[in-house]
């Protein structure tokens, strides 16, 4: 009759599947990233009439394409939970463990499908050509795990505030500022037709290996009150 | 399991405001407590409070597992019904059924989770969104998913709220239900037919 509830894969593809399939049949916050992505692009793109910009300035523009979009979509995850009256629900019979993974991955899931959409437009639109393939791959995964899980421990911090959307953003910033210039100058280098240093690589993981822990030591907190 | 709650001296304020204070209750396993008071007196309050969603301004809650105080794992023991408790609109009602029940750890399959459904008057509406439910339905998905995870306290505030005669008479056999099972029941209620359910009764 009673169970103690452990941290359970189970229960993370539990929240996982049910944050797909609700995003599947409302498109909440695909509709709204892609959107973002698409209208920010094309305007640029059109802004500027096929002159060509310059590695740092092109790095720059698709890693804030991307932190926008993070920051339209990403806070539903906790944000439609208590809007919704879910959260107490959620807050009663699942684990803080399982709602944080099941929910970064969500997140992450969602980042990295946009990201798949806005990388090739971006070389499209902007007329880049990708020397290296591979480091540039790596380089937009570790920035969009760091952005996935500051923004989903930040959603979780701003969900019972008042103008959640705007302190969610700039809550985030400040954050994710050392992943966000690391990942500006790695792009910045590899469109350079330069290779970044593994080192260089080693930070950006550091650094989501360290937003990760403080989630999983910190969200319980969270949570609970 | 010899299960038993203790509510020791619990108040709660809300800035200067105090919404109850000195609240002693007990409860064990197999017995229904209510609790009632006037709107605003702080009935889902203190289920909330013994729920450990809300802490206590003062006093503590304390769960006893077969003599044994039990001090973190409190809210893991509860399920609530309460007005406050929404399901997922986007999910059918099945889906929310096998979603809660997986919170808990607790297998529940789609056969098992339509037959909870049939049994709380749902029929085949178990396969509809809960988008589409009404507010009676609602309440009904609501006592599905606490039957499906038929927890060892079950806490319910205003169970009846919203439902036919019908419901209220099924709210009524799940409780005795609960009771017979060894489960410790809080019935949040103000309707006078309910609080004579309870053993013992706190006013607040």
């Amino acid at each position: 009759m009673a169970r103690v509830p452990l941290l359970s894969s189970n229960a993370v593809w539990a929240v996982f599947t049910k944050e797909a399939v609700c995003e599947s049949r409302t498109k909440y916050a695909v509709g709204a990233l892609v959107m973002f992505a698409l209208t920010a692009l094309s305007s640029v793109s059109l802004a500027i009439a096929g002159v060509s910009l310059a590695p740092e300035l092109a790095a720059a523009l698709l890693w804030i394409v991307l932190f926008f979009c993070a920051m339209a979509g990403l806070a539903r995850v906790f944000v439609q939970e208590q809007e919704a009256g879910t959260l107490l629900g959620l807050r009663l019979y699942a684990t803080g463990q399982a709602v944080f993974w099941g929910k970064l991955l969500f997140n992450l899931v969602l980042l990295l499908g946009l990201t798949g959409i806005v990388a090739p437009l971006f070389t499209v639109f902007f007329g880049i050509e990708i020397w290296y393939w591979l480091p540039f791959v790596i380089v937009l995964l570790l920035g969009c795990v760091g952005m996935a899980a500051v923004a989903t421990l930040t959603a979780a911090m701003v969900m019972y505030a008042q103008g959640k959307h705007a302190i969610f953003t700039v809550l985030t910033f400040p954050v994710l500022l050392p992943q966000f210039l690391s990942a500006i100058n790695l792009t910045a280098k590899i469109l350079s037709e330069d290779m970044p240093e593994l080192s260089e690589l080693m930070f950006m993981a550091g650094y989501d290996a360290a937003v990760v822990a403080a989630g999983i030591l910190l969200f319980d907190y969270l949570w609970q009150e | 399991m010899d299960i038993r709650i203790v509510v020791d001296n619990i108040g709660k304020s809300f800035g200067e405001k105090r919404l109850f204070s000195n609240v002693f209750a007990e409860i064990a396993g197999g017995q229904c407590l209510t609790v009632t008071g006037c709107n605003g007196s702080g009935k889902s309050t203190l289920l909330k409070i013994i729920a450990g969603l809300v802490r206590p301004t003062a006093g503590q809650v304390k769960l006893i597992l077969d003599n044994r105080l039990c001090p973190k794992e409190r809210i893991y023991y509860m399920g609530l019904v309460a007005p406050e408790v929404s399901m997922y609109l986007a999910l059918t009602g099945i889906e929310n059924i096998i979603f809660w029940t997986k919170m808990r750890g607790i297998s529940c399959s789609k056969v098992e989770a339509e037959n909870f459904c049939r049994q709380m008057g749902l029929g085949k509406s178990g396969c509809d969104l809960v988008a589409t439910y009404s507010t009676g339905m609602r309440q009904r998905l609501k006592l599905a998913v606490i039957k499906a995870i038929n927890p060892p306290i079950w806490l319910l505030d205003e169970p009846s709220s919203n439902l036919d005669e019908g419901g209220k008479e099924l709210v009524k056999e799940l409780i005795f239900a609960a009771v017979a099972q060894k489960a410790a029941v809080m019935l949040a209620t103000n309707e006078s037919e309910e609080v004579m359910y309870g053993k013992s009764t706190i006013t607040l």
